[in-house]
């Protein structure tokens, strides 16, 4: 009885001790990339190709010169506005959306899943018609429209993610204000908004969050100095001659510092936003 | 209703109706040619080699994501003393944009005094600068390790979620059976999460078949054509040689592989489920 005991406690043990074995590796694959870009960011020219890990003498001037006199932190600000108001236009658009698919059934059993289905397919397939569409109503090479291209693509991520959301709410709670004479629009915006607050908090982050890594289609759609994102002014870099690598270093650490601050603090939500959409 | 009309509808019918014509990025539709892009296109050996270039890559890249990041699950899940700073340090990848991925990835694989270069400098090796990138064998698998860097967690988190949802009892059950490590994980919690897992395969398929940003950023589609992927081709066809009517073919085409590749996936996915 005792030995069977013993037997099993050391038998939870190892397994534990492989647990923490696997975490740990984990751990240092996903974090030595990242200390590595902070590491080189610190860097001169001739440190970066002499083979050392870390300098001995940091070069804080990299951050200095991306901070002041480079447009890093134009594009950082263009990032944030096109990330936020696209995703608060998108929830606007989601949100009756969503309700109405699963309160009203609109679209029968098909329409979240059509809606989906544009995901797919590679973006590229849309940036020639999204360009060309721009251009037409004046809007290419401008926040504005980078910023409307944003909300409408992601609709069908938040309608799909706020669904879960939707549906774990009570079907009592509206009947009974429209039993009090409340018509949906009202029953929408006083009754389920404040319920689903939570998640409208979690599936906004992740909808900007997108916005903020999103490339391809801020390259086509903002090629004027004054309306370009982040993303696309470090590939820009990336692509001189002579470029410094130090420097693009510094400017991409900067560039996500914010990011990553905001979802340490939002860390609940997020993780809350992602694990509630219809995987489970 | 708009946006569905906007985002769906009308890329669908604008690149069904480029693919049937002789277009350019600033004239599309100039002359209906019928199935001759198509047809071109299926006879490009570059545009047949890229489409079995990125059905390898994704399903490697998957098969390698999926399998560690249920490993990390399991483990962040049986480890009690793991805390949140663990997991969000786990979920940075996730976070990060893939532009950076890329530079990230790009420094690392830096022949001249890059992290690897460096590393296996100090473990003895003496031959030629590494250079992952610029290899014709490796320049792909290279940026597959990016990519199951950067998405990873995002099984992780899933996988997570879904074991947390687990009625802990069943466990505790088959433990007091005898049921212990692997067998406790194959027997139990496994069959307890596979439609979760089933379902995070196919996110990561589709993820992985849409491949872009890193190749842009790493490598170009070179060295020669070994990191040249359908989403690349389409991009170089549309945006530097502007033969709109190519790429919206090569599109269809691609559209044809995704779905014929993910599609029993899914169905698999649903069995699991029920």
């Amino acid at each position: 009885m005792t030995l069977a005991r013993i037997a099993r406690q050391s038998a939870v043990n190892s397994r534990s001790g492989l647990a923490t074995a696997t975490l740990a590796v984990g751990l240092v694959f996903t974090l030595v990339p990242l200390l590595y870009l902070v590491s080189v960011s610190l860097m001169d020219r001739a440190e970066i190709t002499s083979g050392i890990v870390v300098s001995a003498d940091p070069k804080w001037q990299n951050w200095a010169d991306v901070l002041a006199g480079s447009p890093i932190p134009r594009a950082i600000l263009n990032s944030f506005i096109a990330a936020v108001l696209g995703a608060a236009l998108t929830l606007a658009f989601a949100l009756p959306g969503a309700w109405a698919i699963v309160r009203y059934r609109t679209g029968g059993r098909t329409l979240a899943a059509t809606l989906m289905s544009p995901w797919l397919l590679p973006p590229i397939v849309a940036v020639i018609p999204i360009m060309t569409l721009l251009r037409t109503l004046d809007l290419a090479n401008t926040l504005a429209g980078l910023t409307i291209v944003y909300a409408l693509v992601n609709i069908p991520v938040a309608v799909w993610l706020l669904e879960g959301f939707i549906r774990k709410l009570p079907i009592e709670i509206d009947e009974a204000a429209q039993l009090d004479g409340a018509g949906s629009w009202r029953v929408l915006l006083s009754i389920v908004t404040p319920l689903v607050a939570p998640a409208l908090v979690a599936v906004g982050i992740i909808v900007a969050i997108l916005n903020y890594h999103e490339f391809l289609l801020a390259t086509f759609l903002t090629q004027s100095a004054d309306s370009q994102t982040l993303t696309v002014v470090l590939s820009l870099f990336l692509g001189e001659r002579l470029a410094h690598t130090g420097k693009i270093a510094a400017a991409a650490v900067i560039g996500i510092l914010p990011l990553f601050a905001l979802a340490t603090v939002m860390q609940r939500w997020l993780v809350e936003g992602l694990t509630s959409g219809s995987v489970k | 209703m708009l946006s569905l009309l906007v985002l769906g509808a009308f890329p669908l019918l604008f690149i069904i109706a480029a693919a049937l014509s002789e277009s350019s990025l600033g004239r599309p539709f100039q002359e209906w040619v019928g199935a001759d892009n198509i047809t071109r296109a299926i006879a490009d050996t570059d545009v047949v080699a890229s489409l079995v270039r990125s059905s390898v890559y994704a399903a490697g890249v998957t098969v390698v994501s999926v399998t560690l990041g249920v490993a990390v699950a399991v483990a962040l899940h049986r480890t009690v003393g793991a805390g949140s700073v663990v997991r969000t340090l786990l979920l940075l990848p996730l976070i990060t944009p893939p532009v950076v991925v890329g530079i990230v990835w790009k420094l690392i694989f830096n022949p001249s005094g890059g992290l690897l270069d460096t590393v296996t400098r100090f473990f003895g090796y003496s031959g030629p600068p590494l250079s992952l990138l610029s290899s014709t064998d490796w320049a792909l698998p290279a940026i597959a390790i990016a990519d199951v860097w950067e998405w990873t967690p995002l099984v992780t988190l899933l996988v997570f979620a879904a074991l947390l949802g687990m009625d802990p009892e069943v466990r505790e059950a088959a433990a007091l059976d005898g049921a212990h490590g692997i067998r406790l994980f194959a027997h139990v919690t496994l069959p307890a999460i596979r439609g979760v897992i089933g379902a995070v395969f196919f996110i990561r398929l589709v993820i992985a078949f849409k491949a872009f940003d890193l190749i842009v950023l790493m490598t170009s589609g070179g060295p020669g054509q070994s990191t040249t992927t359908p989403s690349y081709l389409i991009y170089q066809a549309a945006l530097q040689q502007f033969d709109v009517g190519r790429a919206a073919a090569i599109t269809l085409l691609f559209a044809l592989v995704v779905t014929l590749v993910t599609i029993p996936v899914a169905v698999i996915t649903r069995r699991l489920q029920q």
